[in-house]
């Protein structure tokens, strides 16, 4: 489903990928763990176009994707969550959800209708986003916030989503909310990369783990056999 | 005073008024989605009258010239757009400025060279015989002029606020990156905000044009009016550039009639300047609801 091999980007002059690899297979979660700056969000922005590789390929269904413009991409299938959320604040929080699903609906007229079952499906998700329809996304809590921002993703119905930490910043009630939310959508067999600082958080939802550090993936396998190692257990899960 | 006077002054000054409102909700429209704007957004307005008055020259209709009108108003946004703003804009600069400046130029100097220095009568067939309304002299033209500019507004709010595309425009005003990944490409947006430009300053010049005369300099006045509207109102509130729009139109023909014409500038200068000290967000700018 998703490739990504030997990627490097980085920001100017200073390089902050040098040689990512990683592989999400269809209808898995794979976490993406590593501490602060370790360079987690460039990935996901080099994968999703928002930022151009310097070097090395993205393949997205066996297609190269590295270079294209982020919008491109995702019409292609992939949609990105990015971190710190980026709702459309001044929006409504249904408006924020028809975005998510801009390239499959109508420019003008009649996209509502048309993404009726599709939004049906989200406020099933997330009842709270359905009291709160009308309001405008700025106004809503962190929460709240992270909650839309999962389903403007899902509203794409993509091939595969990205979701950079969405626990940032949230109180640990909220935090197991959002993630019994990422388990019921691995159930229904989402293709999921899932960046996360709390290795622990990850390996409860995930199906295969990569550890970064300084911008390449020093350490990838089960969380069941990452859970075993020594080095991991010093780093991550003390 | 005489309250009869001040009301005809408020009137005819506020149409005045209506017209800067919406050269300055031109500025708007583009600010919003690139955060750039047309310095030569006057030129616009001046070459879309004057294309305007030689389709009618041609014998064309006037019904039939305004469609087409507000298409050239389009284009030449569009050339705007893709000859100055996205070169700037790529690279992440301010160079849209300069660029824009300078297209405004040579918009001015091609004018001067094909429809030559003098002002020339716009023909309309809308009728300049003065009505009564209580107590207050108006024309049908300046009643169009009103219903012109409160048309062009409604139609392209109802654009923004109904359409999937026009939510899309807003998206990309609030947080383009993040519209990015939702399939919405920031670059057609801007250009569909420079062409919905274009259209509204073309929309100016049609309106505009038979009260003012045509000539290379019509728009230049009005265009500085605009742009101190634009500032003391925000760049971000339709609502507010009306407001203020029709406040300064006003202020100004108080002024001219009080004080005396010589003085006719200084309210649109006072309020600039007075916006930019006190508040440079504008009085209806909003800080972005953001949390994190
Ligand atoms: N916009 C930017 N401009 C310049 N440098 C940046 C930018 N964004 C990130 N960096 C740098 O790139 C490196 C990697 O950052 P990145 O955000 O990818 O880390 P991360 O693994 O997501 O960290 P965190 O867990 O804190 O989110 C850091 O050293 C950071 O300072
Ligand atoms: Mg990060």
């Amino acid at each position: 489903m998703l490739v990504v091999d030997n990627l490097y980007a980085g920001y100017g002059k200073s390089e902050v990928l040098v040689g990512t690899s990683l592989t999400v297979k269809q209808g898995t979660v794979v976490g993406l763990i590593g501490p602060n700056g370790a360079g987690k969000t460039t990935t996901m922005r080099a994968i999703s176009g928002e930022l151009k590789p310097t070097k090395g390929t993205v393949m997205l269904d066996s297609k190269p994707v590295q270079g294209l413009d982020a919008s491109r991409i995702a019409r292609l299938g992939l949609a990105h969550s990015p971190e710190g959320r980026r709702v459309f604040g001044p929006l409504s929080v249904e408006d924020n959800l028809l975005l998510g699903a801009y390239h499959r609906l109508p420019r003008f007229f009649g996209f509502r209708s048309r993404a009726a079952a599709e939004l049906e499906r989200v406020y099933d998700l997330f009842p709270r986003l359905m009291e709160r329809r009308r309001q405008s996304a700025g106004t809503l809590s962190g929460g709240e916030q992270q909650m839309l921002a999962i389903g403007r993703a899902l509203m794409a119905q993509p091939k595969i989503m990205l979701l950079d930490e969405p626990s940032m910043g949230l109180a640990p009630v909220v935090v197991d909310e959002v993630f019994s939310i990422i388990s019921r959508l691995k159930e229904s067999g989402i293709t999921l990369l899932l960046v996360e600082q709390s290795a622990s958080r990850a390996f409860e939802v995930a199906d295969y783990a990569y550890v970064m550090e300084r911008g390449r993936v020093v350490m990838e396998g089960k969380p069941a056999v990452l859970q075993q190692d020594a080095r991991m257990v010093a780093a991550y899960l003390g | 005073m005489n309250g009869s006077v001040i009301a005809q002054l408020v009137v005819s000054g506020s149409l005045m008024g209506l017209v800067y409102a919406l050269i300055a909700y031109g500025f708007q429209l583009t600010y919003a989605t690139s955060k750039s704007i047309n310095f030569g957004q006057g030129e616009l307005v001046m070459v879309s009258a004057f294309i305007c008055l030689t389709m009618t020259n041609l014998g064309i209709s006037y019904w039939f010239m305004v469609p087409l009108g507000l298409m050239c108003g389009a284009l030449l946004g569009l050339f705007v757009e893709r000859a100055g703003v996205r070169l700037a804009l790529e690279q992440k600069n301010e160079g849209w400025i300069l660029l824009t400046i300078i297209i405004g130029l040579f918009f001015f100097s091609a004018a001067e060279n094909i429809w030559g220095r003098d002002d020339r009568p716009f023909p309309t067939p809308i009728s300049s015989e003065a009505l009564q309304v209580a107590g207050i002299r108006i024309t049908p033209l300046e009643l169009s002029v009103a219903l012109g500019v409160f048309a062009i507004m409604g139609i392209i709010e109802l654009f923004k606020r109904k359409t999937l595309l026009g939510k899309a425009f807003e998206a990309v005003a609030a947080d383009r990156d993040a519209a990015e990944l939702m399939g919405i490409s920031a670059t057609k947006t801007i250009m569909l905000s420079y062409s919905l430009s274009g259209v509204v300053a073309a929309v100016a010049g049609l309106l505009v044009s038979p009260i003012t005369t045509v000539g290379p300099t019509m728009a230049s006045a009005l265009v500085l009016k605009a742009f101190s509207v634009a500032v003391v109102a925000g760049l971000d509130s339709g609502f507010g550039v009306v407001l203020i729009g029709l406040f300064l139109g006003s202020l100004e023909s108080l002024t001219s009639y009080y004080v005396g014409s010589g003085w006719r500038e200084a309210p649109g200068l006072i309020l600039l300047i007075l916006a930019l000290a006190v508040r440079p967000t504008g009085v209806f700018g909003k800080i972005p609801i953001k949390k994190v």
